[in-house]
């Protein structure tokens, strides 16, 4: 069982979360080429190793946070930031 | 506004259950209710409003007679009379955007009363439910038995007792999850 430490909730079963994606900052609608977009939607880096990820705790407190993970420990690396601190804005 | 007629969510009968096969297990008898009737509002603020409710993210308090339970960071579920409820949105003065909307035929409520509910409660729901953990006016969200819940530890007479809320679409079956796992604590029904 993987254990997602909410921020809020602390730590809870992964059946209690969906996973958002890889935590990446949404470029500016005003200014962003299609291929900006395309990127933000659909390209991920996808390492083997620590990625910071966005996780919604949709059965608790019904938060946006990001968290880095190592994927290939499957091992949560560092405290949760809520998404906005994170990322400077709203996931 | 007309008042609207209540249908509970909970249209089943509990005849089998009495007397309970199991017999009497000793002690307060463990006892579902279906109070879905009952008054729910739901108030959605900043978080820093906290302060103005009296109470935040986890705990509950009673005001009047209203339950005010905070349910999630800048959510507040307000369990009595609905006017009760806006008498008491109104009287916190909240000036930022807000909203308070009425869930009473939305929202199914049940009642677990017992020594032993903690124990049918953590046979369905993966948080602990011991008094270390979660103390008298406790409020937290989780699934019981995969059903996105809100919980609210509520000992109003002096014996353990959840307050557990979720989607009426959803209450039936909950209530006979719950049912289930009081079996072997011999649970009485009232609905």
């Amino acid at each position: 069982m993987l254990l997602v430490p909410c921020p809020n909730c602390g730590p809870r079963n992964a059946a209690d979360f969906s996973y958002v994606g890889e935590a990446k900052a949404r470029p500016d609608p005003n200014a962003a080429t299609p291929e900006e977009w395309r990127d933000y939607l659909y390209m991920k880096d996808n390492p083997a190793g620590r990625l910071r990820e966005t996780w919604y705790c949709r059965s608790g407190c019904r938060q946006y946070f990001v968290l880095e993970r190592d994927t290939a420990a499957n091992r949560f690396a560092d405290p949760p930031l809520p998404a906005a601190e994170a990322d400077g804005e709203e996931a | 506004m007309a008042d609207i007629p209540f249908e509970s969510p909970v249209t089943k009968t509990y005849d089998f259950l009495k007397p309970s096969p199991l017999g009497d297990a000793g002690g307060p008898p463990l006892t579902l209710s279906d109070l879905s009737s009952t008054g729910k509002t739901i108030l959605r603020a900043d978080p820093e409003a906290a302060d103005r409710v009296g109470v935040g993210f986890g705990a509950s308090v009673t005001v009047g007679d209203v339950l005010v339970c905070g349910q999630r960071p800048g959510e507040w579920m307000l369990i009595g009379p609905i006017a009760a409820a806006q008498a008491f949105v109104d009287g916190l003065g909240l000036d930022g955007f807000h909203s308070v909307v009425i869930h009473t035929h939305s929202r199914a409520l049940f009642c677990l009363t017992g020594d032993s509910a903690a124990s049918a409660l953590e046979k369905v729901c993966s948080l602990d439910w011991s008094d270390d953990m979660t103390p008298d006016g406790a409020a937290a969200s989780a699934t019981v038995a995969r059903v996105t819940c809100d919980i609210v530890r509520n000992d109003a007479s002096g014996t353990r007792s959840y307050l557990i809320a979720c989607d009426r679409s959803f209450g039936q079956y909950l209530f006979d999850a719950l049912v289930d796992a009081g079996w072997e604590f011999a649970v009485a029904v009232t609905v």
